[in-house]
């Protein structure tokens, strides 16, 4: 019986779980997109299939920081993409648990003719948050990103660090159980980079699920315990971070 | 369906957003701003009614009446098909970067034009209470008459909006479609000008019956006809419930074709 619930609490606290998920792209030499081509040109449609990902198996728990890494191309952003939802596997399944939020690109959906305030409700309500949950998180929001009274300014006037900043502060403080961070550990200055990287940390020890793609490896060993190395498509190595970046560095450093 | 009404909760205050954007949105810039929206169905109504009764001879009793009644819904109807359509394609930047239910998109749209629609419909009753037919208790028939025409606006551009990232004519099929069906609707003609057999092909129409309940609440200030009205939630009903499973279907692969 008790072994039972044990099991049961084991299954609830993976949060995100990878199940045999490949994908493959399209790659369209000429991609048809009217009518006149698909009908004329349908023989000659040449399709090269790409496989980017092949049978991962990936099972992430509650809490944990997960760092992945390898080298370009070898499938770790369309792994975070296909997480998000953005994508969807050709074959196999994802399941997540909770409120996700992903910082893919920073500032998705910004518009720059928006102020920086309103650019914070606009992105906030895509991250799902209600306008109440928006108001009382906007002062953290602003202090966070160092703004000041740039914030009532158009985003289009902004400084490309401005821009991230203001992107970084709105993801981080949605409040998310599950985040998802795709290769911008380097915004900012040396200032908000030590800021960014402290906020992550709080994070982590909060009880948030963390998954990190990045080519820094000396930060992520400092933030993450465990490392997956995606290795042209599938999942060369996942442990202890150290161990994963030393055996990495030997083959592809 | 229900993960759908779910969604729609869990993130009403982007709906509320994109509802805002796209009616503030549409005319920023312009000099009379929001006002076109009542502005270009007003003139759409002038010109027929030059047209129509001096060249084409049309004689029907109250016709500028006739006319903005059956013009103002059917201008709900195509704004939101023609700016429907093209919705998930136009914001191609965030369906790329970030996930939220896609469906947000095309039911904004939707939400927007029914909206302007209400709005418009001030215009309505201020021409019958100039043009001396005036108002009626039958006014409360208008908001179910209204939903009924956004689930059923709502199911066929959910269906355009997905098709239209796979096969980029659509939009262009869908505006002579749009065209047609205009003159196969009964808003600057009346229908009994055809013979019975006809009547009855035009009636399947479910515009058909949208517009004469229109014109039955404001105009005639009658009690819209039942069987119109079962035929309209039937039809309406299938046609969303189509248009939400082709959305569902092909929304997984908006990202990589966009």
């Amino acid at each position: 019986m008790s072994r039972q619930k044990k099991e049961i609490d084991q299954k609830n606290d993976i949060v995100i779980s990878v199940n045999n998920v490949s994908k493959t792209f399209k790659i369209y030499s000429d991609k048809p997109s009217t009518l006149k081509e698909r009908i004329v040109f349908w023989n000659k449609n040449k399709t090269e299939r790409h496989q980017v990902l092949k049978n991962v198996n990936l099972d992430i728990k509650r809490g944990e920081t997960v760092a992945l890494i390898g080298t370009n191309g070898s499938g770790k952003s369309t792994l975070l993409k296909l997480m998000t939802k953005i994508i969807y596997p050709t074959e196999g399944n994802i399941k997540t648990v909770g409120k996700l939020t992903s910082l893919l690109e920073l500032g998705a959906g910004f518009h720059p003719d928006f102020t920086g305030r309103e650019n914070i409700y606009f992105n906030a309500s895509i991250f799902g948050l209600t306008a109440k949950e928006i108001d009382a998180r906007i002062a953290d929001i602003i202090e966070f990103s160092e703004l000041g009274t740039f914030i009532d300014n158009p985003v289009r006037t902004y400084s490309s660090g401005m821009y991230m900043r203001l992107a970084f502060s709105v993801a981080i403080n949605v409040d998310a159980e599950i985040l998802l961070i795709d290769e911008i550990l380097a915004v900012g200055d040396q200032h908000f980079q030590e800021k960014c990287f402290a906020k992550l940390n709080e994070l982590k020890n909060s009880d948030k699920t963390i998954v990190i793609v990045s080519h820094s490896l000396e930060s992520i060993k400092k933030l993450c315990k465990r490392g997956v190395w995606i290795y042209e498509g599938q999942v060369r190595m996942d442990g202890e971070i150290n161990k994963v970046i030393d055996e990495y560095l030997k083959v592809c450093g | 369906m229900r993960e759908m009404v779910n969604n729609l909760y869990a993130y009403r205050q982007l709906l509320k957003s994109n509802v805002k954007k796209e009616i503030r949105g549409k005319y920023k810039g312009s000099f009379l701003g929001i006002l076109w929206s009542f502005v270009n169905p007003l003139l759409q109504v002038l010109v027929y009614a030059i047209v129509f009764p001096y060249i084409m001879r049309i004689k029907t009793k109250n016709y500028l009446i006739y006319l903005v009644t059956g013009i103002i819904p059917w201008t709900f109807f195509v704004n939101v098909i023609n700016q429907g359509m093209i919705t998930v394609r136009t914001n191609d930047s965030i369906i790329k970067k970030v996930y939220f239910p896609r469906e947000i998109l095309p039911i904004s749209v939707a939400v927007s034009g029914l909206i302007n629609f209400f709005i418009s419909c001030v215009v309505i009753l201020l021409f019958c209470m100039i043009g001396g037919v005036g108002i009626s208790w039958h006014i409360l028939f208008l908001p179910l008459v209204a939903i009924l025409q956004f689930f059923f606006v709502l199911g066929i551009v959910l269906a355009l909006s997905a098709i239209n990232i796979y096969i980029k004519d659509t939009e262009y099929i869908v505006q002579f479609f749009t065209n047609m069906l205009f003159y196969a609707t009964p808003i600057v003609y009346q229908i009994s000008l055809f013979p019975e057999k006809y009547q009855r092909i035009l009636q399947l129409n479910p515009m058909t019956g949208i517009i004469s309940a229109y014109r039955n609440i404001f105009l005639y200030h009658q009690v819209p006809v039942l069987s119109d009205l079962l035929y309209l939630l039937i039809v309406a009903g299938i046609i969303f419930i189509c248009g939400f499973s082709i959305f569902k279907k092909l929304e997984k692969g908006f990202a990589e074709e966009l």
